[in-house]
Protein backbone atom coordinates (compact mmCIF):
# COMPACT_ATOMS: atom_id res chain seq x y z
CA UNK A 1 0.00 0.00 0.00
CA UNK A 2 2.80 2.30 0.69
CA UNK A 3 4.25 1.59 -2.63
CA UNK A 4 1.00 2.87 -3.96
CA UNK A 5 0.65 6.11 -2.27
CA UNK A 6 4.64 6.83 -3.38
CA UNK A 7 3.77 6.22 -6.83
CA UNK A 8 0.70 8.35 -7.07
CA UNK A 9 1.86 10.95 -4.83
CA UNK A 10 2.38 14.60 -5.44
CA UNK A 11 2.04 15.80 -1.69
CA UNK A 12 3.38 12.49 0.06
CA UNK A 13 7.24 13.27 1.04
CA UNK A 14 9.68 10.52 0.49
CA UNK A 15 10.87 9.64 4.05
CA UNK A 16 7.30 9.25 4.98
CA UNK A 17 5.44 6.04 4.47
CA UNK A 18 1.68 6.87 4.04
CA UNK A 19 -0.33 9.84 3.71
CA UNK A 20 -1.41 9.80 7.13
CA UNK A 21 1.75 8.83 8.57
CA UNK A 22 2.90 12.22 7.13
CA UNK A 23 -0.61 13.95 8.51
CA UNK A 24 0.03 12.63 11.93
CA UNK A 25 3.39 13.68 11.91
CA UNK A 26 2.73 17.41 10.63
CA UNK A 27 -0.39 17.45 13.15
CA UNK A 28 2.38 16.37 16.34
CA UNK A 29 4.66 19.23 15.57
CA UNK A 30 2.01 21.89 15.07
CA UNK A 31 0.76 20.77 18.27
CA UNK A 32 4.26 21.17 20.04
CA UNK A 33 4.88 24.67 18.73
CA UNK A 34 1.54 25.50 19.86
CA UNK A 35 2.58 24.35 23.26
CA UNK A 36 5.49 26.11 23.24
CA UNK A 37 3.63 29.25 22.39
CA UNK A 38 1.05 28.81 25.11
CA UNK A 39 4.42 28.27 27.49
CA UNK A 40 6.08 31.74 25.86
CA UNK A 41 3.11 33.37 26.49
CA UNK A 42 2.44 32.34 30.14
CA UNK A 43 5.69 34.18 31.18
CA UNK A 44 3.83 37.19 30.14
CA UNK A 45 0.95 36.29 32.15
CA UNK A 46 2.38 35.34 35.26
CA UNK A 47 4.28 38.63 35.29
CA UNK A 48 0.40 40.23 34.51
CA UNK A 49 -0.19 38.14 37.57
CA UNK A 50 2.41 39.61 39.74
CA UNK A 51 2.30 43.17 38.79
CA UNK A 52 -1.73 43.36 38.89
CA UNK A 53 -1.52 41.76 42.50
CA UNK A 54 1.13 44.23 43.71
CA UNK A 55 -0.29 47.20 42.16
CA UNK A 56 -3.96 46.47 42.20
CA UNK A 57 -5.14 50.26 41.67
CA UNK A 58 -2.68 51.25 38.68
CA UNK A 59 -4.72 47.79 36.68
CA UNK A 60 -8.26 49.31 37.52
CA UNK A 61 -7.11 52.94 36.34
CA UNK A 62 -5.27 51.16 33.59
CA UNK A 63 -8.05 49.22 32.33
CA UNK A 64 -9.84 52.28 32.17
CA UNK A 65 -7.62 53.74 30.26
CA UNK A 66 -8.57 51.13 27.54
CA UNK A 67 -11.25 51.83 24.88
CA UNK A 68 -13.76 48.75 25.74
CA UNK A 69 -15.69 48.69 23.27
CA UNK A 70 -12.54 48.68 20.64
CA UNK A 71 -11.76 45.32 22.55
CA UNK A 72 -15.15 43.95 22.27
CA UNK A 73 -15.21 44.92 18.56
CA UNK A 74 -11.97 43.06 17.98
CA UNK A 75 -12.44 39.98 20.24
CA UNK A 76 -16.02 39.56 17.92
CA UNK A 77 -13.58 39.83 14.95
CA UNK A 78 -11.50 37.44 15.93
CA UNK A 79 -13.66 34.93 17.18
CA UNK A 80 -15.38 35.53 13.26
CA UNK A 81 -12.02 34.92 11.76
CA UNK A 82 -11.45 31.85 13.21
CA UNK A 83 -14.71 30.36 12.05
CA UNK A 84 -13.76 31.47 8.20
CA UNK A 85 -10.73 29.76 9.23
CA UNK A 86 -12.17 26.53 10.32
CA UNK A 87 -14.58 27.04 7.55
CA UNK A 88 -11.29 27.38 5.14
CA UNK A 89 -10.37 24.30 6.28
CA UNK A 90 -13.76 22.36 5.98
CA UNK A 91 -13.93 23.70 2.62
CA UNK A 92 -10.08 22.44 1.45
CA UNK A 93 -11.42 18.85 3.16
CA UNK A 94 -14.62 18.76 0.89
CA UNK A 95 -12.35 19.91 -2.34
CA UNK A 96 -14.35 22.93 -2.83
CA UNK A 97 -11.08 25.06 -3.97
CA UNK A 98 -12.93 28.45 -4.71
CA UNK A 99 -14.57 28.62 -1.32
CA UNK A 100 -11.18 27.45 0.23
CA UNK A 101 -9.61 30.64 -1.42
CA UNK A 102 -12.69 32.99 -0.58
CA UNK A 103 -12.79 31.93 3.00
CA UNK A 104 -9.07 32.42 3.42
CA UNK A 105 -9.41 36.00 1.99
CA UNK A 106 -11.96 36.20 4.54
CA UNK A 107 -10.02 35.64 7.21
CA UNK A 108 -7.19 37.91 6.36
CA UNK A 109 -9.26 40.71 5.92
CA UNK A 110 -11.09 39.96 9.57
CA UNK A 111 -7.16 40.22 10.69
CA UNK A 112 -6.98 43.28 8.99
CA UNK A 113 -10.18 44.45 10.26
CA UNK A 114 -8.24 43.61 13.74
CA UNK A 115 -4.89 45.48 12.93
CA UNK A 116 -6.94 48.28 12.14
CA UNK A 117 -8.59 48.85 15.13
CA UNK A 118 -5.55 47.89 17.03
CA UNK A 119 -3.77 50.90 15.06
CA UNK A 120 -6.24 53.62 15.86
CA UNK A 121 -5.86 52.12 20.14
CA UNK A 122 -1.90 52.54 20.07
CA UNK A 123 -1.97 55.96 18.00
CA UNK A 124 -4.46 57.54 20.65
CA UNK A 125 -1.98 56.21 23.72
CA UNK A 126 1.41 57.45 21.86
CA UNK A 127 -0.49 61.26 21.12
CA UNK A 128 -1.45 61.24 24.54
CA UNK A 129 1.82 60.21 26.16
CA UNK A 130 0.86 56.60 27.61
CA UNK A 131 3.69 55.00 26.56
CA UNK A 132 5.28 51.61 28.44
CA UNK A 133 8.09 52.19 31.76
CA UNK A 134 9.91 55.08 31.32
CA UNK A 135 8.76 56.57 28.62
CA UNK A 136 5.06 57.05 30.42
CA UNK A 137 4.48 60.80 30.22
CA UNK A 138 0.90 61.66 29.72
CA UNK A 139 0.00 65.30 29.38
CA UNK A 140 -3.19 66.78 27.70
CA UNK A 141 -6.06 64.78 27.11
CA UNK A 142 -4.40 62.14 28.65
CA UNK A 143 -3.97 63.86 32.58
CA UNK A 144 -7.95 64.33 32.15
CA UNK A 145 -8.43 61.10 30.84
CA UNK A 146 -6.91 59.76 34.15
CA UNK A 147 -8.03 61.91 36.36
CA UNK A 148 -11.69 60.90 35.09
CA UNK A 149 -10.65 57.56 35.72
CA UNK A 150 -9.39 57.78 38.98
CA UNK A 151 -12.54 59.48 40.35
CA UNK A 152 -14.89 56.44 38.00
CA UNK A 153 -12.94 53.84 40.46
CA UNK A 154 -12.49 55.17 43.76
CA UNK A 155 -8.69 55.41 43.21
CA UNK A 156 -7.26 58.87 45.27
CA UNK A 157 -4.31 59.62 43.05
CA UNK A 158 -1.87 58.46 40.30
CA UNK A 159 -0.50 55.10 40.52
CA UNK A 160 2.49 54.92 40.05
CA UNK A 161 2.72 52.04 38.07
CA UNK A 162 0.41 52.83 35.53
CA UNK A 163 3.74 53.13 33.15
CA UNK A 164 3.83 49.18 34.21
CA UNK A 165 0.07 48.20 33.21
CA UNK A 166 1.11 50.08 30.08
CA UNK A 167 4.67 47.96 29.46
CA UNK A 168 2.64 45.41 29.88
CA UNK A 169 0.10 46.63 27.69
CA UNK A 170 1.85 46.97 24.72
CA UNK A 171 4.21 44.02 25.57
CA UNK A 172 1.32 41.80 25.32
CA UNK A 173 -0.87 42.81 22.86
CA UNK A 174 2.67 43.95 20.35
CA UNK A 175 3.45 40.33 20.48
CA UNK A 176 -0.16 38.65 20.02
CA UNK A 177 -0.23 41.58 16.67
CA UNK A 178 2.57 40.16 15.57
CA UNK A 179 1.22 36.73 15.39
CA UNK A 180 -1.68 38.31 13.69
CA UNK A 181 0.52 40.04 11.16
CA UNK A 182 2.19 36.51 10.95
CA UNK A 183 -1.06 34.44 10.50
CA UNK A 184 -2.21 37.13 7.74
CA UNK A 185 1.38 36.37 5.49
CA UNK A 186 0.92 32.56 6.31
CA UNK A 187 -2.95 32.47 5.19
CA UNK A 188 -1.86 34.91 2.38
CA UNK A 189 0.83 31.94 1.37
CA UNK A 190 -2.27 29.10 1.62
CA UNK A 191 -4.33 31.36 -0.33
CA UNK A 192 -2.08 31.07 -3.24
CA UNK A 193 -1.24 27.41 -2.89
CA UNK A 194 -4.93 27.09 -3.08
CA UNK A 195 -4.87 28.85 -6.10
CA UNK A 196 -2.59 26.77 -7.57
CA UNK A 197 -4.54 23.57 -6.79
CA UNK A 198 -2.23 22.33 -4.35
CA UNK A 199 -4.91 21.08 -1.96
CA UNK A 200 -7.43 18.47 -2.23
CA UNK A 201 -9.71 16.18 -0.65
CA UNK A 202 -6.71 13.61 0.00
CA UNK A 203 -4.07 16.44 0.99
CA UNK A 204 -5.16 19.75 3.17
CA UNK A 205 -2.51 19.49 5.78
CA UNK A 206 -1.18 23.19 5.27
CA UNK A 207 -4.41 25.06 5.71
CA UNK A 208 -5.35 22.96 8.46
CA UNK A 209 -1.81 23.82 10.47
CA UNK A 210 -2.49 27.46 9.42
CA UNK A 211 -6.00 27.52 11.14
CA UNK A 212 -4.19 25.47 14.21
CA UNK A 213 -1.75 28.12 14.47
CA UNK A 214 -4.63 30.48 13.65
CA UNK A 215 -6.89 29.35 16.51
CA UNK A 216 -4.22 29.69 19.48
CA UNK A 217 -3.83 32.94 18.25
CA UNK A 218 -7.10 33.66 18.66
CA UNK A 219 -6.90 32.01 22.03
CA UNK A 220 -4.53 34.36 23.28
CA UNK A 221 -7.16 37.26 22.73
CA UNK A 222 -9.50 35.57 24.41
CA UNK A 223 -7.34 36.17 27.78
CA UNK A 224 -6.18 39.02 27.21
CA UNK A 225 -9.40 40.74 26.50
CA UNK A 226 -10.93 40.90 30.00
CA UNK A 227 -7.80 40.78 31.56
CA UNK A 228 -6.73 44.38 29.82
CA UNK A 229 -9.67 45.73 29.38
CA UNK A 230 -11.95 44.30 31.77
CA UNK A 231 -10.88 45.00 34.88
CA UNK A 232 -13.61 46.56 37.47
CA UNK B 1 -22.48 25.69 2.52
CA UNK B 2 -23.59 22.06 3.07
CA UNK B 3 -24.64 20.81 6.11
CA UNK B 4 -23.31 17.45 6.12
CA UNK B 5 -23.11 15.42 9.46
CA UNK B 6 -20.58 14.99 11.42
CA UNK B 7 -17.22 12.31 11.58
CA UNK B 8 -17.44 10.87 8.06
CA UNK B 9 -14.80 8.31 8.49
CA UNK B 10 -16.82 6.35 5.67
CA UNK B 11 -14.77 7.53 2.62
CA UNK B 12 -11.66 5.39 3.07
CA UNK B 13 -11.07 2.32 4.99
CA UNK B 14 -9.10 2.95 8.28
CA UNK B 15 -5.54 1.53 6.93
CA UNK B 16 -5.35 2.78 3.63
CA UNK B 17 -2.87 4.96 4.49
CA UNK B 18 -5.11 7.81 3.81
CA UNK B 19 -5.61 10.73 5.99
CA UNK B 20 -8.90 10.37 7.94
CA UNK B 21 -10.55 13.47 7.89
CA UNK B 22 -13.40 14.11 10.61
CA UNK B 23 -15.13 16.75 8.67
CA UNK B 24 -17.76 18.64 10.88
CA UNK B 25 -21.02 20.43 9.67
CA UNK B 26 -21.22 23.98 8.96
CA UNK B 27 -23.93 23.74 11.11
CA UNK B 28 -21.71 22.60 14.40
CA UNK B 29 -19.14 25.51 13.68
CA UNK B 30 -21.83 28.05 13.44
CA UNK B 31 -23.24 27.03 16.95
CA UNK B 32 -19.54 27.44 18.35
CA UNK B 33 -19.33 30.09 16.65
CA UNK B 34 -22.99 31.79 18.40
CA UNK B 35 -21.73 30.27 21.34
CA UNK B 36 -18.35 32.25 21.40
CA UNK B 37 -20.14 35.59 20.69
CA UNK B 38 -22.37 34.94 23.79
CA UNK B 39 -19.64 34.37 26.36
CA UNK B 40 -18.22 37.50 24.71
CA UNK B 41 -21.41 39.34 25.34
CA UNK B 42 -21.49 37.58 28.79
CA UNK B 43 -17.99 38.58 29.71
CA UNK B 44 -19.01 42.23 28.89
CA UNK B 45 -22.19 41.76 30.75
CA UNK B 46 -20.21 40.68 33.83
CA UNK B 47 -17.47 43.91 33.68
CA UNK B 48 -20.41 46.34 33.55
CA UNK B 49 -21.57 44.66 36.92
CA UNK B 50 -19.71 45.29 39.76
CA UNK B 51 -19.38 41.77 41.18
CA UNK B 52 -16.35 42.92 43.21
CA UNK B 53 -13.55 40.29 43.83
CA UNK B 54 -14.99 37.76 41.78
CA UNK B 55 -14.72 39.85 38.64
CA UNK B 56 -11.23 38.45 37.72
CA UNK B 57 -12.95 35.20 38.60
CA UNK B 58 -15.60 35.54 36.19
CA UNK B 59 -13.24 37.04 33.68
CA UNK B 60 -11.09 33.79 33.77
CA UNK B 61 -13.84 31.43 34.10
CA UNK B 62 -15.72 32.58 30.92
CA UNK B 63 -12.46 32.67 29.45
CA UNK B 64 -11.30 29.34 29.41
CA UNK B 65 -15.00 27.71 28.69
CA UNK B 66 -14.63 30.02 25.26
CA UNK B 67 -10.83 28.85 24.62
CA UNK B 68 -12.20 25.15 25.50
CA UNK B 69 -14.50 25.43 23.24
CA UNK B 70 -12.10 26.91 20.69
CA UNK B 71 -9.33 24.14 20.62
CA UNK B 72 -12.44 20.95 21.48
CA UNK B 73 -14.34 22.23 18.10
CA UNK B 74 -12.59 24.65 15.91
CA UNK B 75 -8.92 22.97 16.37
CA UNK B 76 -10.70 19.30 16.41
CA UNK B 77 -9.00 17.99 19.68
CA UNK B 78 -12.19 16.01 19.51
CA UNK B 79 -11.07 14.10 17.09
CA UNK B 80 -7.46 14.10 17.67
CA UNK B 81 -5.06 11.87 18.82
CA UNK B 82 -4.49 11.12 22.97
CA UNK B 83 -0.90 12.02 22.40
CA UNK B 84 -1.81 15.77 20.81
CA UNK B 85 -4.16 16.02 24.09
CA UNK B 86 -1.58 15.07 25.90
CA UNK B 87 0.51 18.26 24.40
CA UNK B 88 -2.00 20.31 24.89
CA UNK B 89 -2.74 19.71 27.94
CA UNK B 90 0.55 18.98 29.31
CA UNK B 91 1.26 22.87 28.22
CA UNK B 92 -1.95 23.95 29.70
CA UNK B 93 -0.85 22.34 33.45
CA UNK B 94 2.61 23.49 33.24
CA UNK B 95 1.55 27.15 32.72
CA UNK B 96 -0.86 26.41 35.38
CA UNK B 97 2.43 25.33 37.88
CA UNK B 98 4.37 28.22 36.70
CA UNK B 99 1.56 30.73 37.69
CA UNK B 100 0.80 29.34 40.97
CA UNK B 101 4.41 28.78 42.43
CA UNK B 102 5.49 32.35 41.27
CA UNK B 103 2.66 33.92 42.54
CA UNK B 104 2.24 32.05 45.70
CA UNK B 105 5.86 33.51 46.02
CA UNK B 106 5.16 37.01 44.60
CA UNK B 107 1.99 37.46 46.52
CA UNK B 108 3.22 36.40 50.18
CA UNK B 109 6.43 37.18 50.01
CA UNK B 110 7.27 37.82 53.86
CA UNK B 111 4.22 37.38 54.89
CA UNK B 112 3.99 33.79 55.97
CA UNK B 113 6.61 33.67 58.03
CA UNK B 114 4.73 36.31 60.09
CA UNK B 115 6.06 34.60 63.76
CA UNK B 116 9.04 35.51 63.20
CA UNK B 117 8.43 39.05 62.01
CA UNK B 118 9.32 38.68 58.06
CA UNK B 119 7.46 41.00 56.66
CA UNK B 120 8.61 43.70 58.63
CA UNK B 121 11.80 45.58 57.81
CA UNK B 122 14.26 45.44 61.25
CA UNK B 123 15.90 48.64 60.11
CA UNK B 124 12.89 50.76 59.97
CA UNK B 125 10.23 48.74 61.94
CA UNK B 126 7.75 49.55 58.82
CA UNK B 127 6.72 46.80 56.38
CA UNK B 128 9.31 45.60 54.32
CA UNK B 129 9.58 46.60 50.29
CA UNK B 130 8.35 44.03 48.00
CA UNK B 131 5.76 42.60 50.33
CA UNK B 132 2.35 43.07 48.78
CA UNK B 133 1.00 44.18 51.91
CA UNK B 134 3.55 46.99 52.49
CA UNK B 135 2.45 48.25 48.53
CA UNK B 136 -0.75 48.65 49.93
CA UNK B 137 0.75 50.18 53.32
CA UNK B 138 2.31 52.83 51.26
CA UNK B 139 -0.97 53.94 49.31
CA UNK B 140 -0.47 51.33 46.45
CA UNK B 141 2.39 53.72 45.57
CA UNK B 142 -0.08 56.48 44.11
CA UNK B 143 1.00 60.08 43.44
CA UNK B 144 -1.33 63.10 43.63
CA UNK B 145 -4.05 63.57 40.73
CA UNK B 146 -3.07 66.18 38.75
CA UNK B 147 -4.70 69.45 39.15
CA UNK B 148 -5.78 70.38 35.29
CA UNK B 149 -6.23 74.46 34.83
CA UNK B 150 -9.74 75.06 34.51
CA UNK B 151 -11.49 74.67 31.20
CA UNK B 152 -9.03 72.98 29.39
CA UNK B 153 -5.83 70.87 30.06
CA UNK B 154 -2.33 72.37 28.50
CA UNK B 155 0.94 69.95 28.27
CA UNK B 156 1.94 69.89 31.64
CA UNK B 157 3.63 66.75 32.67
CA UNK B 158 2.54 63.91 34.90
CA UNK B 159 3.64 64.11 38.09
CA UNK B 160 5.52 61.44 39.45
Amino acid sequence: MSTDAHGNSKFLQHHYDTPAQQFGAAKLGMWLFLAQELLFFSGLFVAYGVYRSWYPDAWVVGSHLLDYRMGTANTCVLLLSSFTAVMAVRSAQTGNQKATGNFLLATIFLAGCFMVVKYFEYHHKFEVGYLPGQHFAPHGEGLVEIVAAARETGVNGVPFHLRTFFGLYFVMTGIHGLHVLVGMFVMGWMWNRNRKGEFSKRYSTPVEMTALYWHLVDIIWIFLFPLLYLID
Amino acid sequence: MTTESTASHSHSSPDDGEVVSHIASTRRHVIVLLGLLMFTALTVGAYNINLGDWNLAAAVIISTCKSALVVWFFMELKDDVAFNRVIFLGAVIFMGLFMAYTMNDTRYRNIVDAYNGGRIDPRTGELANGTAAGIVAQGGELGPLPTLPAGEADGEPAQE
